[in-house]
Parts: C-alpha cells; structure tokens; sequence
C-alpha cells in the first residue's frame, strides 16, 4: 500500500509555492497537485538528497541535479516513511556524522604531520639549503637583515651615534679593536669579509647576522676583564657567520612563515599562534646552533694564540647577573651546560693575552669615557 | 527521536506587527535556538583546536546551515546550500595564487633598498585592494548558496571596480576624519544591491549618505571635537623648540630639564591624556548607538523588485545586547584567569631537567600556547553566541517587509559560483568566515 502526505514543493523554475501531496510508491516518490492526472515530479529514492533545513522539516534534493527544485515535508510520519524508504536520506545524522569524524581525524593527521614538519623537516631543509645559497646572496641578504637590525636596537644613548668609535676620544679604542678583529679574522679565514661594529647597548651582548654582520654591545666590554673575553665572545660570533647560521635561520624563518601562516590560514588568534609557535621553534633549533658556534669559537681563539677559556669565565659572569631583556648570546637557559662545556674542552693559554695592556685599556674606551 | 518529531508548529504565531499597518506587511522571523546554537559553537571550538584552524571551513558552514536555516520569511525557512568542501578548494585556490606573490615580494625586497622599497608599497597596495575583490567575491559566493523557494540569490558585478570604489572611498573616509564615510556606504551600498538579484528580480539600495550623516553626525560631534580640541590644546601648550632641543640632547634628567624649560608642559600632558579617554571612552559608551543607527539605515535601503525593507530597531535592544556579551565575558574572564594560572603552575611543575631539553622547552611553549588559543576561542564562541546571533534576530525580527507579492513568482536565474572569494578572503585574514 503506499504512503503519502501532504508537503510543501518548489519546482527549481519559478519561487511558486506548492502545497502538494506527497506519495511513496515502490521506486520512487510522487508528487501530485490536486486532482492534476500528471505529477509534477517523480524522485527515485536513491536520488534523493537531505539538504540544510531547520529542526522539524526534512527537505529534500534531487542528487546531482542543478535545479533547486525541493520537496518540504514537515509531517512526521511521512517524513519517517521516507527515511525508511530512501538509502541516502538519513535523519538521524549519522552519515553526517561520521564523514564529519573522518575530516577530524584526516585534518589532526595532516596537522601532525605539518608539525613534524616544522620540528624536523624545516630545520633538515635549511641546513641542506644553506650552503647553496651563494656568498653575494648572503651579503645582499645580511644588508637587508642591517637595516632593519638596527632599526631595532635603538640607542641608549641617543645623543650619540649608535656606532662607538667615532668620536674623538675613541679613536684608540677603535684601532685596538680592528687589531683584535683583524687577529681573529685572520686565524678564521672567512669566505666573506667581516664587518664588526661596537655599538651604544647597555646590555652584555653581541650579535651576528647574515653577510659578515656582528655587533659587539658597549655593554659586553664593560663587563670583560680581559681582551680575551671580548675575544672568546667575538670568535663564538665568527662562528656563527662562518657557519652562515644566520642565512640558515632565515631561511628557517621564511619556512615557518610559509607553513604556519599560509598553511594554516587564521582562526581566532591565529596572527599570534603563529609567532609564538615560530619563536618556540626557532629557540628549540637554536640549542645546536649555539654549540657548534663554542666550539668552533674555542678552536678559533686557540688558533689566534688567545685563551679559549675566556669565553666560558664571560659567560658565567653574565648569566649570574641576567638583566632584564631578551638576550641573543644567552637565549638559553643551559648557559651553565655550556660554560662546562667550554671550560672542560679548552686548553688554558699558551702564551701572553690576546692584546697588551695598553691595547685593552684603549678598548675600554671604544664609546668614550663615561 | 529525530528532530523532525519534534514537530514545528504549521501555523506561525502571531508575528509583532507594527500598530497602524495592515495588510501587505510580511513576516520574518527566526526561529533558532540559542542553546543549540551555542552548543555548535562550543563543539566546533574543540575541533578547531585539535585540528589546528582546518575544521574552520566546516564550523562556517554549520554556523550558516544554523543562521539561514532557521530564519522563516514570509512562512518559508531560507537554505545555505554550500559545503565546507567548497570552501576548502576555494582556499587551496587562494594558497596556489598568494604563495608565489608573496614569494616575488619576499625577492623583491632583497634584490635593492630601491625596488624593495617600491615593491614594499606596491604590495600594500596590492594585498589592501585583493581583499576588497575578496570581500566582494566572497559575497557572491554567499548569495549563491543562499536558497529561498527554490531559486538562488546571485550577484554579478565586477570585483575589481568594487574593490577600487571602496580603496577611493577609504582614502576620502580617512582624510574627512570619517565624515566621509556615510556616503561611502551609501556608495558601496548601491554597487553591490543594484548587482543583486533573487532570480530574475533586481536588488537597489536607496539608503542617503545625507540622512544617515545627519543621524549620525551627533555622534561624531560628541566622539571627535572634544578628542580634537584637547589635542589642540596639548600641542598649544608645549614650546616644541625648546622641546626638541632638549629630547635631542638626552641624557638623565630629561624631564626635569623639559619641566623648567617648558612651564606648561605639564598641563598639556593632562589635556592630551584626558583627549585620548574621552576619545576611547565615549567612543565605547556610543558604538552600540552607532550600529543601531547604520543597522537601521541600512535594513530600511534595501529594495528587491518593488518588495521593500523598513526597520523598526531601537537603539536599546542594541545595547541590551552587548551587555549581555559583556556580562558572560566578565564571567569567563574569571574561568580565563583560573585557566591561565593553572598553565603556568604545571609549566613550573615540570622537572627542570627536562624543562633543559628542547624536548621540554617546546612543550612548555606549547602549553602556554594552547591555553593562549583556548582562551581566543572561547571568547569567540562567546561574542558568535551572545552578539552574533542576537545581532541576526533582532535584524529579522525587526524589519517590516513590503509588497511581499513580489515573491510570489519569481523566476529562477544565476548560477553558482566558486568560493575563491571566500578562500582568499580568509587567507587574507579580512573575515568572511
């Protein structure tokens, strides 16, 4: 015996509004108007599809058609009768639910394996990249990674120029520190001339960046008690240019970027996820980076004729009396793993300091008397 | 049980009409509930945690489904017939067209200080205008997945024209100090309704610039002339060569040296304090206002056919509304505060050995992360629960609709279009989901 009921139908064609009645025979569903002989649709059950509709009404498609024609049906038993009746049509939402869990589970595997990515991959990539990337790229790079550098250092003393050594009273101090670098660099033998700056920082630090750039912060050479530390400081910084640690760390930058933040697009908060899974990251893959550059700067100063200790005794005084800030060469709290490090792999001296007395006493000078 | 048990009633009840009309007024309501609404919201919260932001294609459709589906004109319910997969393909498509742009700028910017400087702005200019196309774009999109009686909404129209109307219009809003911007609304307004169309029936907007200025122009008097004024005065009041003479000098002392030299200094520092809290304050206290009055305007422009819109919402319920957000954002900032002490005391729980490692680093970085992102979503979930689906009630349920015989027999027209709009439109991070 068939079914039917009463529905509302929309012929796809025009916005007219059908009250009409709906019959279930074997095959398919019918829809007739009236007393009309012709129906005015005949759906195969296997061709019908449940679309969007508010609690309380089954409304109904035809799968793969372009028209949007529709059948509403707000009555419950007829509704119940299609659904026993029609495969795709499932009120319970349980299809619907299920291929929801599949995009779940699909979506975590794809993010787990885009963090897998960024943990290994990226740093693995980078690495393998870094070496090709020529010499004038790294230099046209380290320029760009200048301007902006120290754009963001800013001047503690802003009545000066950011630069020690220009003034008048620091000319002494300038050339005493050329003859340490140009000692230093002569034992690394760079591919790529270095370009060593001291600038008006408060803080006890240095920095490389890309293309031969290391500043040294007027903060470090007050804290050293000899040349030698300033030394140990300026050949772990060599090693990180002679490492092209910088390049590398752009290169993992701009990976991360591409992976988090076009990858991933952005939900709620999603700008800020992002940087801090960036800094996280970068800081993880910095642990390594930190290493390599001690001990290349250990065999740097032992080759130059200076105390490769001097960087471990530095080291220690400083992390003992952190500042506030966010500091480059101590970025890492293992800093007393390191200075074991240094001190147990470093021979002391062999021979006098790295400069003469009155060489370090002009160092001190470099920004002037205070 | 199935929903469809729970049967809705046939015969709507008696719908508030406006005193004074009769016949020839329609209906539009919503029937949503927002307990349920509320719970999609929550449920999708989870998933776009665990999923890491992809299950937001899925979420906006749902939320739409919700949204359209419940919302009953003229006794027929609207349908959202788009999927999450379409969405999904038009951000893959956003993706394959900005990664190689972004790639060329990232170039650009090394080859000279130059070209780097004028690809710079160049791309500004650029990535500002592709989200205006996307904005519009994605509108098309979302007309044409919105069904009523059968027949599709649609939109044609050329998105680079909307998005160089609406960059020339935000350059006039800004330059007049937003004096401005009601008649670039009113423009923007009348480009996209008059390439609007339900089937073979043709949208218009008819809102003036002029009378929604006079509105609002109080408002802008209270907000703007006094932040203005005590600006002015501030910068009266300071002798800016002395000023700059001893900023540029530096050193320690500077504010006292600044003090002598420049006796009214201190009272221009009050004036220009007390601008900025007027500005912020009753910027905050009027906003609700402010959307009334544009909400109103709006809803009370749009014309389909000869079938029009007049709106009948006070600014009140706008207020009543934000309270209300207000009020459940008081109370999960408490639940946040808990949240975030109780990540921060497992992060110091952790063993320091392992806190060494960059294993552990990363994991505490993560932690604070997560509960970063659960606090983000959880005030999104607030504000969609509270302001967005109150904002979407209070639109239909305010609104008188005219000539509704309009809709009796519309013919079916436009087709459906890809949701590129939308996927550049997020990929852009300039909403649309």
């Amino acid at each position: 015996m068939n079914v039917s009921g009463s529905g509302i139908f929309f012929d796809g064609k025009s916005s007219e509004r059908r009250i009409v009645t709906i019959v279930l025979d074997g095959q398919s569903l019918i829809v007739k108007q009236g007393e009309q002989a012709a129906p005015l649709a005949v759906w195969p059950y296997d061709a019908l599809e449940q679309v969007a509709s508010p609690d309380g009404m089954l409304r109904l498609a035809l799968h793969g058609s372009a028209s949007l024609a529709r059948i509403e049906v707000r009555d419950p038993a007829l509704a119940r009768a299609i659904d026993d009746l029609s495969i795709p049509v499932d009120r319970s939402g349980l299809t619907s639910r299920r291929s929801r869990r599949k995009v779940v589970v699909w979506s975590m595997a794809a993010m787990a394996s885009l963090l897998l990515m960024a943990v290994f991959g990226i740093p693995y990539m980078a690495t393998a990249l870094t070496p090709l990337v020529p010499y004038a790229v790294e230099m046209k790079l380290g320029q760009a990674v200048d301007r902006q550098a120290r754009a963001m250092f800013g001047n503690d003393e802003p009545s000066r120029p950011l630069e020690c050594g220009m003034g008048s009273g620091e000319k002494a101090g300038a050339a005493a520190f050329r003859r340490l670098v140009g000692r230093l660099e002569a034992a690394a033998a760079l591919p790529m001339p270095l370009s060593v700056t001291v600038i008006r920082k408060n803080e006890a630090n240095a920095v490389a960046l890309p293309g031969g750039h290391v500043y040294v912060f007027k903060g470090l050479i007050d804290k050293a008690e000899n040349a030698d530390e300033v030394a140990g400081v300026l050949a772990h910084e060599i090693g990180h240019v002679a490492h092209r640690d910088g390049t590398r760390t752009v290169l993992q930058g701009a990976g991360l970027s591409f992976l988090f933040g076009m990858v991933l697009g952005d939900f709620v908060g999603g700008g800020a996820v992002v940087i801090g899974a960036k800094t996280v990251l970068q800081m993880a893959y910095s642990r390594e980076v930190e290493a390599a550059a001690d001990r290349y700067g250990i065999d740097l100063m032992q080759k130059a004729g200076g105390d490769g200790r001097a960087l471990g005794v530095i080291l220690d005084r400083i992390a003992g009396a952190i500042e506030p800030g966010f500091k480059v060469l101590l970025n890492h709290p293992a800093t007393k793993e390191r200075v074991a490090f240094i001190m147990r792999t470093a021979r002391p001296a062999a021979g006098a300091a790295i400069l003469d007395a009155s060489d370090w006493a002009a160092l001190k000078t470099i920004c002037g008397k205070d | 049980m199935s929903a469809i048990d729970a049967a809705a009633p046939s015969v709507p009840p008696q719908a508030p009409a406006p005193p004074g009309t009769s016949g020839g007024f329609g209906v539009a309501r919503f029937l949503g509930s927002e307990r349920s609404f509320f719970g999609l919201l929550a449920r999708g919260a989870i998933f776009l945690i665990v999923t890491l932001g992809i299950y937001r294609f899925w979420l906006a459709t749902d939320v739409r489904r919700f949204l359209w589906g419940n919302t009953e004109v003229a006794g027929d319910n609207l349908e959202y017939s788009g999927t999450a997969r379409e969405l999904l393909l038009g951000f893959l498509m956003a993706i394959a067209l900005l990664a190689p742009i972004y790639a060329l700028f990232a170039i650009a910017s090394l080859v000279s200080d130059w070209i780097g400087g004028v690809s710079g702005i160049a791309g500004l200019v650029l990535l500002a205008l592709l989200g205006q196309f996307a904005i519009y774009r994605a509108r098309r999109y979302r007309l044409t997945r919105t069904v009523y009686r059968g027949i599709r909404l649609y939109q044609t129209g050329s998105a680079w024209r909307f998005a160089i109307l609406s960059a020339l219009w935000f350059c006039i809003s800004v330059l007049t100090l937003g004096l401005a911007w009601p008649w670039a609304q009113a423009s923007l307004e009348r480009f996209k309704m008059r390439h609007t169309f339900y089937g073979d029936l043709g949208g218009r907007f008819v809102g003036s610039g002029g009378r929604l200025f006079l509105r609002g122009v109080v408002l802008w008097v209270i907000v703007i002339v006094p932040f203005v004024a005590g600006s002015a005065i501030a910068v009266a009041l300071v002798d800016w060569p002395a000023l700059v003479k001893i900023v540029s000098e530096g050193g320690a002392g500077m504010w006292e040296r600044i003090e002598s030299s420049n006796e009214n200094v201190g009272g221009a520092v009050v004036f220009a304090l007390a601008a900025i809290v007027w500005l912020v304050l009753s910027a905050a206290l009027l906003y609700p206002m402010f959307r009334a009055i544009a909400l109103r305007w709006w809803i009370s422009g749009l014309r389909l056919g000869e079938m029009s819109a007049t709106s009948r919402l006070r600014s009140g319920q706008i207020y009543r509304i934000y309270l209300r957000f207000l009020g459940y954002a008081f109370l999960f900032a408490l639940a946040a505060v808990v949240l975030a002490v109780l990540a921060a005391f497992v992060v110091g729980a952790l063993p320091a050995a392992f806190k060494e490692t960059p294993a552990g680093e990363l994991a505490s970085g993560m932690i604070f992360l997560g509960t970063y992102v659960l606090i983000a979503l959880g005030y999104s979930t607030i504000y969609q629960s509270t302001i967005t689906i109150r904002f979407w009630r209070l639109s239909f349920e305010t609104v008188d609709l005219a000539g509704l015989c309009e809709l009796e027999n519309v013919r079916a027209s436009g087709a459906a279009s890809s949701a590129f709009g939308e996927g550049l439109a997020d990929a852009l991070d300039v909403g649309g989901l």
